[in-house]
């Protein structure tokens, strides 16, 4: 799988930055950021991930320069004493790290790619797009802008190490002796949330539950890699890679998501 | 609690339309009680819930249920909708549905771009689908069970400045929507569009246009850039399938030499057919105001006796201070009094409803005292009438302000065009009551007093046991005796409240819930007392 992935995607995920220097930020990042930001800017308990899915702070160049070369006042975040030049490669870095498939979509037949996503993938069953389709899975209408081409393609092929909140798969048992399936949207100790099979949510105080069965595998099936073509699946990922909202001005990356 | 893979879910997709419990026009017609679906709960707009499980005589035990923090909230004013227990709340560009029983999320739904102005005022549902305005002028529908984003219907341009914090109204399958800010100088109009699509079918303009009637009460070219905006959420006879929509002020607001006349439909009560949107009469309240009493408060539908006569009203607790009656299958004008003591701008009304100015009370370069302020002697926040006690109750606000003019040039793009503003009169300081209104006489029964409390903002709602609660700018929110007006509960959020209150009840359990501040707060009986 990693291979057909370089095979067919060489160099993407940077597409837009010089590859040369993303990889001389990284490591200069590696050497400096790491205890607090964790390996590619991912997690640690000491500072914030610099490059998972939320909203950021500071996404202009400028703004990640001067938080890095100056520190963020009253803050953990220490100012560095790299010279400029290196700090503009980890800045190009962590740019790199946030970008998204609408940054730089790649090369396929996209009419072919939604013919399978409505038709052979049958992935409009599950997925909205611009108002379409089902509601089990997360709407992917703007997923161009929210995931990198890798991280897309990996949602293709490789199975999650965990489910995602809000599509965790579930059988309750209520007390009453009822059944339900679906997806938990949320839970905690007292209550659950759930929508079920029939699109139909269910508010569930913990009292009313007999049992709850949590499924191991999502949802999502991840073995697109032997079920479609390495041509069908390029041209899959190649319609997902363009889908993103229109918006005015710049983008935002990787712009919140609901749930 | 086992795991296992292979739960078998996949045989049964539910299709894409699903049978999630859809509103029907019906149930928008019927307001069930457990439920509270439109802005006002209920097309008549009277704000008075049903239930009854929380009463005078154990209000006392109500209790907070849950809190719901908004993130990056910050003086709510959406009115919560929420249909089987699912309640959708939204702030300016937002919107989230939470379990009713819990607060806990379900989902959530970010507008992009996130324009930055607020308030929003509240969702609308209809079919699967929860609908919003946003900040860039949008009307916004959403799939109901996942926040899915299902179309946008373009408003206007919020280039020009327009936006949208007004909660929708569906009626039958359209969806009824106003627009802001008047005070631009950008005129409004009120429009519905297919709740399915989002094409808009109607679009009623409140200023009128050359060659149409009304265009008269302008003078030159006034009317261009004359306001009369529709942003807060109207009423509707099903019945006479009238929509009814207060308008909002003139521009420029304080300086009324640039636009000599009435200046129609500004701070008009309007009744539009809600098929084609075709004005069947109107009544105006303020004509050329210089003010800024946008007349958009909540026209309120009553039928009742007046003067040993059964007949469809409709009544309205104006921001200039006057309590109207109108017969709304006519638009005729029945009786209007003051609700405020202070009111130094008209002497009264004449047997039409046009207001007896004081002739010296309008904005100068050197400042009016003008009571009630332009703030207005109410709002935005809503008020209610129980048909149990035949009140109308009013959260409304004593106090004057200095008010001054200007030339002022109207420039394009949603810069002010207000010719200036208004100060509190600082021998005359601000302080908020509510009061009880008898619903034809427009006599004050009893006042409630919210002692420190100067700002309004939080509406009111009635319910059958026997109760009125209302919230003040010190964050409390408080239940009061519908007869008499005494203090029977209070609970203090720690936040301004600038919202109105809902009630509904899920599995057999009969909540309270208000927005207050950043947050939303739901109330309910402890187990043991709502037994
Ligand atoms: C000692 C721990 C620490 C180290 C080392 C550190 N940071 Fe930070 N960093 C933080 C903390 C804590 C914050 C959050 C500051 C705040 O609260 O706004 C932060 C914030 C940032 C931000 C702003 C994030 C945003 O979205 O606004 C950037 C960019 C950043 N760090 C980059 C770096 C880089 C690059 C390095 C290495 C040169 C580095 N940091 C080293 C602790 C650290
Ligand atoms: C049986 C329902 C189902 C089908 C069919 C299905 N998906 Fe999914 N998909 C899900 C669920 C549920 C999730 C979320 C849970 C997860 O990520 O494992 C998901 C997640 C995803 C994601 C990750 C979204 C993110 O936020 O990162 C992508 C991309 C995706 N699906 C694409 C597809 C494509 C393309 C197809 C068709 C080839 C497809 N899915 C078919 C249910 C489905």
């Amino acid at each position: 799988m990693r291979l057909a992935w370089l095979v067919l995607f060489p160099l993407l995920a940077f597409a837009q930055h010089d590859p040369a220097v993303v990889a001389q930020g990284r490591e200069l990042y590696n050497r400096s950021c790491t205890q607090c930001h964790g390996a590619d800017g991912t997690v640690g308990d000491r500072g914030p991930a610099l490059a998972a899915r939320r909203r950021y702070i500071r996404s202009s160049e400028e703004d990640l320069f001067n938080a890095i070369k100056n520190g963020i006042p009253g803050t953990g975040m220490p100012g560095s004493a790299l010279p400029p030049d290196d700090v503009r490669k980890i800045v190009t870095y962590i740019r790199s790290l946030r970008a998204t498939a609408i940054d730089a979509p790649i090369e396929g037949n996209t009419a072919k790619g939604e013919a399978i996503f409505n038709g052979k993938g049958r992935c409009r069953d599950c997925h909205m797009v611009n108002g379409q389709g089902g509601i089990i899975g997360p709407d992917l209408s703007n997923i161009a802008a929210e995931r990198s081409i890798k991280a897309i393609h990996e949602g293709l092929t490789v199975p999650r190490p965990h489910i995602p909140t809000g599509f965790q798969p579930v059988r309750v048992v209520l007390q009453s002796g009822a059944e339900l399936r679906g997806i938990l949207k949320n839970e905690h100790n007292f209550s659950l949330q759930m929508l079920d099979m029939n699109g139909k949510l269910h508010l569930l105080s913990r009292d009313e539950v007999k049992e709850v069965e949590y499924d191991t595998q999502s949802l999502m099936p991840t073995n697109w890699a032997q079920r479609l073509t390495p041509e069908e699946l390029k041209d899959l990922v190649a319609f997902l890679s363009r889908q993103a909202r229109p918006v005015d001005g710049p983008r935002q990356p990787n712009a919140r998501r609901r749930r | 609690m086992n795991r296992r893979s292979a739960l078998k879910l996949l045989s049964s997709l539910p299709a894409a339309a699903a049978a999630q419990a859809e509103v029907t026009y019906d149930d928008l017609r019927k307001a069930d009680p457990k439920d509270w679906l439109t802005y006002q709960g209920n097309y008549n707009a009277q704000r008075h819930s049903l239930l009854k499980q929380v009463h005078t005589g154990n209000v006392a035990d109500l209790t907070a249920a849950w809190i719901y923090h908004v993130p990056n909230a910050n003086r709510l004013q959406c009115v919560p909708i929420v249909v089987d227990g699912v309640m959708y709340i939204s702030q300016p560009n937002e919107v989230y549905a939470l379990d009713g029983t819990t607060g806990r999320l379900i989902w959530s739904y970010n507008h992009e771009p996130a324009l930055q102005r607020g308030p929003n005022r509240g969702v609308a549902v209809y079919g699967n689908k929860v609908y919003v305005g946003t900040p860039d002028a949008y009307l916004v529908a959403l799939d109901a069970r996942t926040g899915s984003l299902l179309w946008k219907a373009k408003l206007a341009d919020a280039k020009d400045g327009y936006w949208a914090p007004v909660a929708p109204l569906a009626i039958k399958d359209k969806i009824i929507m106003g627009i802001a800010p008047g005070d631009h100088g950008l005129n409004g109009w009120l429009d519905a569009y297919s709740a399915e699509t989002g094409e808009r079918l109607w679009r009623w303009h409140s200023i009128p246009r050359p060659g149409e009637p009304g265009n008269e009460t302008w003078a030159g070219d006034s009317w261009k850039t004359a306001g009369g905006d529709t942003w807060l959420t109207g009423s509707y006879d099903p019945e006479l399938n009238v929509v009814y929509w207060g308008i909002g002020n003139p521009a420029p607001d304080f300086d009324g030499d640039v636009r000599k006349g009435d200046n129609l439909y500004t701070e008009c009560m309007v009744a539009l057919d809600a098929d084609t949107g075709k004005l069947k009469w109107y009544f105006q309240y303020t004509p050329h105001d210089v003010h800024d009493w946008d007349a958009v408060e909540v026209p309120v539908l009553v039928d009742a006796d007046f003067k040993g006569r059964k007949r469809k009203l409709l009544v309205q607790a104006n921001r200039n201070g006057f309590y109207y009656v109108l017969d709304r299958v006519t638009g005729e004008f029945l009786h209007g009094s003051p609700f405020l003591k202070r009111l130094n701008w008209a002497t009264g009304l004449t047997k039409e409803g046009r207001p007896i100015r004081v002739k010296e009370v309008i904005p100068t370069t050197q400042g009016t005292r003008t009571c009630p302020a332009t703030a207005g002697a109410t709002n935005w926040h809503s008020p209610t009438y129980s048909p149990d006690t035949n009140l109308f109750y009013v959260a409304m606000m004593e106090g004057c302000g200095i008010n001054y003019k200007s030339r002022d040039t109207f420039r394009p793009g949603g810069m002010p065009y207000m010719a200036t503003g208004y100060v509190e009169d600082p021998e005359a300081p601000w302080q908020t009551y509510v009061r009880a209104l008898d619903l034809t006489t427009g006599a004050i029964q009893w006042e409630y007093k919210q002692v420190g409390s100067k700002r309004y903002g939080a509406g009111l709602i009635s319910t059958a046991g026997g109760l009125v609660f209302a919230g003040d700018d010190q964050g409390f929110f408080t239940a009061l005796d519908a007869r008499t007006g005494k203090p029977l509960w209070h609970f203090n959020t720690g936040q301004q409240i600038t919202a109105s209150p809902v009630s509904y009840s899920v599995k057999g359990k009969q909540y309270l819930s208000v927005a207050a501040g950043s947050n939303i707060v739901a109330f309910a009986l402890h187990g043991r007392a709502a037994k």
